[in-house]
């Protein structure tokens, strides 16, 4: 057993709780150290978006939002020098906290509070999904316990579920913790004229567009869904030699004369709903594999996730609200109307309308915000989809994947130009919001 | 290379001025003696097949149940021909547990008919003894029938073979609790050894989680290939496969270059019908919130097909993707699929078989199969309520057949942790319809791999015939044809080897035996 990571409640400055906290080598004790229990966590979490088909690029980035923050909030317990995310994010109040002098038990904290975040944002997983759940709750529980006295694992266990219990009942009217029907709106009134958006899929579910509500949701750090509003698109028109038309035929073009490393680019970075962990999982996978390699403490490694979770979730909304704000059609429906019926893109065109891209703005508001926690320079390889059979993907730094995700979807044929680089530069605006939370000292 | 039949004008029908005529169904299932269920839970949250053939000599066909984690059941067809469906429970051997579904096929060419048991576990092959007993022949046979989850089956005859080439479908690896994703085990494909029977199975690496498998002549090169329907909930890195099974040749998948097209669904069941009338196969393939309707797409003049199929099951309404009644606005699950033409019109009607997989939240729990009905136009119609097929148990696997021999084809489902169910075909006033039944007299009697085609002026009806497919399910004995307003058709046997018997006219209404090299020979129950 080791005394020396439990601590007495509200009398560890957090410089000494930092310190006395075991890392993921140094650990004296048999029990689970709390990084570790934060990365099987969020491991399980990069499976259950891939497998819950409610999740949807922005269902997922909010269900990561919730997770991280609960993950922060249970991380910092018993340390004066972190600053609660309470009061920072709209509408959160103070979360509970610990009462009187007693011995609490951090793993066993954070293990319960994440078992019951995840349990409640993936509530509508499928049977295997329950039953991994339960499997791993079943082991953590277990393994954060050992060498802890019963009563000390108790009242651990209890707080950490009442902070997971704080944050759900946060999350209740944000606008998005109901999802009918896949996302998809059962009618839809399409706007006229020949720049709008129409159906591109051949699945009777998606003949309306996903979630059109989205950008609505409650913010998180950002003010509102139109805190980083954009310019509209090129002016839509059809006529050879105009920016609309240029837009068009460099998608074509390209998608024509796609190199292989191109094409490859293209399908890393697809990141499709129900077949990967999802554009936000995929960054979330990214943060969770440099920081185990950085052996990063849990505070830290809570507040990455909860700020990464944060800016993630902030920019669906922001994208999302510009999507229904213009409404604009896609590549592959200009390209057949107007240059050649029979085009295809090699990526599967997304059911909402185009600009900007949402992968675009979420990949540069995680960029910015992994930019300003993890530094500029930190080069890294990305194995996301290795167990997929794609290759790991080397990048000097996180603006650089960034930049590769969005031109991703330009090779893909889903995405016109300035989808792209205008939603990498709303993603810059978003993040900054989350850069602008004040978390550790 | 085989003949293309090109059918250039829409085929005869009931009258269709106001859509396809709707059947009747009556469901049936104590009266006439079926108490069953496909019981468990993780490990049965697939399968749940049904069989039919007939295993006592009088033309009825038997049913098999399979069990879960109850035994298996086999019911003896002991209806009136044209009367009530009855059924009694007969003790046969079959009854094992941990049975996730069946498939008829005479192995040995006996003449009388086996049983491919698909298992969690071991699979086992039972041979056939008549009187519908059957024994255990996997070691008699060289069958190894492993230790897997397996949940799909199909079933060739390689050029030059005396015994047929199995496959079979696994799912993920069952040990797996934590972390199941990504643990897919290997498909096999079981070869003859001689005239003895098999040789070890060959793995069909990659697999990506099998929950249906079909061998199907699909360029009509002769050769037929092995479709794969897989399940993306398991896979990494998976897709829906189709591999190259030459006599002689280890098997080798479609690739890009050939014309292959990536396609990742939670492939759960592959129904196969000409419903285009271009002369070639195209596939209902299930899954959940959409379905798809595979035809081939248009191919360059004279070049070697390309796999490439279009999808037009959005085009054609059948994609199936919510219930149509019940309230739930939750996308579906579906599972068994199986093409029929079940108001005798001659168009290919299709059943589909729907039910949550397990408290999956996202799908709906209320979830009605569906009978979708095909008009001349090519068009599907939703009929299961209208029909009274639309239950609302947890589906899986199941059968079209007619049960009673009356010219209408009956429907048997097996639901999961439910009651099984059965519906008799009561429609009156319906089209004229054959019953064709090939009879080689050799090896592969049943002709599997060849075609029936059935002529009424211009206008060709084809099937291929197959072992394989649909969830779980599999069935022999009688192929049945809608004829619409015509009291009679021409009729001719395709063998797998190509041989093409004579057109024959023959009388609407009734039974025909197939044999090679000869007329077809009229049959009748008891007669």
């Amino acid at each position: 057993m080791d005394k020396t990571r439990r601590f007495l409640l509200g009398s560890i400055p957090a410089a000494m709780a930092l310190a006395t906290l075991p890392g993921r080598s140094g650990a004296q004790t048999a029990a689970m150290p709390p990084d570790e229990i934060l990365q099987d966590w969020y491991r399980l979490i990069l499976e259950l978006v891939r497998h819950t088909a409610t999740y949807s690029p922005p269902v997922a980035s909010r269900a990561f939002a919730y997770v991280g923050i609960t993950a922060y909030e249970a991380a910092i317990i018993g340390q004066a020098g972190p600053r609660s995310l309470a009061g920072q994010l709209p509408g959160l109040t103070a979360v509970p906290s610990p009462v009187g002098q007693a011995e609490l038990d951090p793993s066993v904290i954070l293990q319960a509070a994440l078992q019951t975040s995840v349990s409640h944002f993936f509530w509508n997983t499928g049977p295997t999904g329950q039953r991994a759940m339960g499997a791993m709750g079943r082991k953590l529980a277990e393994a954060a316990a050992v060498g802890v006295p019963a009563d000390v694992a108790q009242r651990s266990s209890a707080l950490g579920t009442a902070i997971a219990e704080h944050v759900i009942a946060w999350s209740r009217d944000d606008g998005g913790d109901r999802i009918e029907n896949m996302g998809f709106p059962l009618t839809w009134e399409f706007q006229s004229g020949p720049e709008h958006w129409v159906p591109t899929s051949l699945v009777s579910q998606q003949q309306a567009p996903l979630l059109p509500r989205w950008g609505w949701n409650r913010a998180f750090a950002m003010p509102d869904g139109s805190s980083c509003g954009l310019p509209p698109p090129p002016a839509y028109s059809e006529e050879p030699g105009s920016d609309f038309y240029n837009e068009a035929y460099e998608v074509y073009d390209t998608v024509r004369n796609l190199t292989p490393e191109q094409t490859l680019i293209a399908r890393f970075w697809s990141d499709d709903p129900m077949l990967s962990p999802t554009p936000p999982g995929h960054w979330i996978s990214i943060a969770l594999e440099v920081m185990a390699e950085d052996n990063l403490p849990v505070e830290q490694q809570a507040d990455v996730l909860a700020r990464l979770g944060i800016t993630l979730a902030d920019a669906f909304i922001a994208c999302w609200r510009s999507k229904f704000e213009f409404d604009l059609l896609r590549p592959v429906t200009y390209i057949n109307r107007v240059i050649d019926a029979k085009w295809q893109p090699i990526l599967i065109t997304p059911p909402f309308p185009e600009y900007p891209s949402g992968h675009s703005t979420q990949s540069g508001a995680a960029a910015e915000v992994l930019t300003g926690l993890l530094g500029a320079d930190r080069a890294f390889g990305d194995a996301t989809h290795e167990a997929d059979g794609l290759p790991v993907r080397q990048f000097a730094n996180f603006w650089q994947a960034a930049n590769e995700a969005g031109i991703s979807r330009l090779y893909g044929g889903i995405h016109f130009r300035a989808a792209i680089e205008r939603g990498l530069e709303q993603g810059r605006c978003v993040g900054a919001y989350a850069l602008a939370l004040e978390t550790l000292a | 290379m085989r003949q293309i039949v090109v059918v250039i004008g829409l085929l005869p029908g009931v009258a269709l001025a106001e859509g396809p005529t709707v059947p009747r169904y009556a469901e049936v299932t104590g009266q006439a003696g079926i108490s069953h269920s496909y019981t468990g839970e993780w490990e049965q949250m697939v399968g749940g097949g049904a069989a039919s053939f007939d295993c006592d000599g009088n033309g009825l066909p038997e049913l098999f149940l399979s069990g879960g984690t109850v035994p298996a059941q086999l019911l003896r067809n002991v209806s009136a021909v044209g009367g009530d469906l009855r059924f009694e429970p007969v003790e046969s051997g079959l009854e094992l547990e941990l049975v996730a579904g069946a498939y008829p096929l005479d192995v040995d060419s006996d003449g009388v008919m086996d049983l491919v048991l698909l298992r969690l576990g071991e699979n086992v092959v039972m041979r056939g003894l008549g009187n519908c007993r059957f024994e255990r022949a996997n070691e008699a046979w060289g069958f190894d029938g492993g230790d897997a989850w397996s949940t799909a089956f199909a079933a060739t005859w390689e050029d030059g073979q005396s015994w047929p080439t199995l496959a079979v479908g696994n799912y993920i690896n069952h040990r797996e609790e934590a972390f199941p994703w990504g643990s897919c085990t290997d498909n096999w494909l079981h070869r003859p050894a001689g005239e003895t029977g098999f040789a070890p199975p060959l793995p069909l690496t990659p697999s990506f989680c099998a929950l249906s498998m079909l061998f199907t002549d699909w360029d009509l090169s002769g050769v037929p290939s092995l479709r794969v329907s897989n399940d993306r909930e398991y896979y990494k890195g998976g897709q829906e496969q189709m591999w190259h099974v030459e006599p002689g040749q280890p098997p080798a998948l479609y690739s890009p270059e050939e014309g292959w097209q990536r396609l990742r669904i939670w492939g759960m069941g592959i129904a196969s019908s000409d419903v285009t009338g271009d002369g070639y196969p195209d596939y209902f393939l299930t899954s959940m919130a959409d379905n798809k309707l595979q035809t081939l797409a248009p191919q360059p003049e004279g070049q070697p097909k390309k796999p490439a199929f279009a999808d037009v099951a959005f085009a054609r309404g059948v994609t199936a993707h919510r219930p149509y009644t019940g309230g739930e606005v939750r996308p579906s699950t579906a599972w068994h699929a199986q093409f029929e033409d079940v108001n005798n019109d001659t168009y290919p009607d299709l059943f589909v078989v729907k039910g949550n997989v397990w408290a999956m939240p996202d799908f709906a729990m209320r979830d009605p199969n569906n009978l979708l009905l095909q008009d001349a136009e090519g068009k599907f119609h939703e009929a299961g309520d209208k029909a009274g097929v639309a239950s609302f148990e947890s589906g899986r696997g199941g059968v079209v057949v007619d049960f009673n021999l009356d010219g209408l084809m009956d429907i048997a489902v097996v639901n999961r942790n439910g009651p099984a169910e059965l519906w008799q075909n009561v429609t009156e006033g319906g089209g004229h319809w054959l019953a064709l039944r090939p009879a080689s007299g050799g090896i592969n009697p049943d002709g599997i791999g060849g075609w029936i085609e059935v002529r009424q002026g211009d206008d060709v009806q084809r099937r291929e015939l197959t072992v394989g497919g649909g969830h779980v399910s599999g069935q022999a004995g009688w192929w049945h044809f809608g004829l619409g307003g015509l009291d009679e058709a021409e009729v001719r046997m395709v063998w797998p080897d190509g041989k093409e018997e004579p057109w024959q006219r023959l009388t609407a209404d009734s039974f025909y035996i197939l044999g090679r090299g000869q007329a077809p020979e009229a049959w009748s129950p008891g007669g």
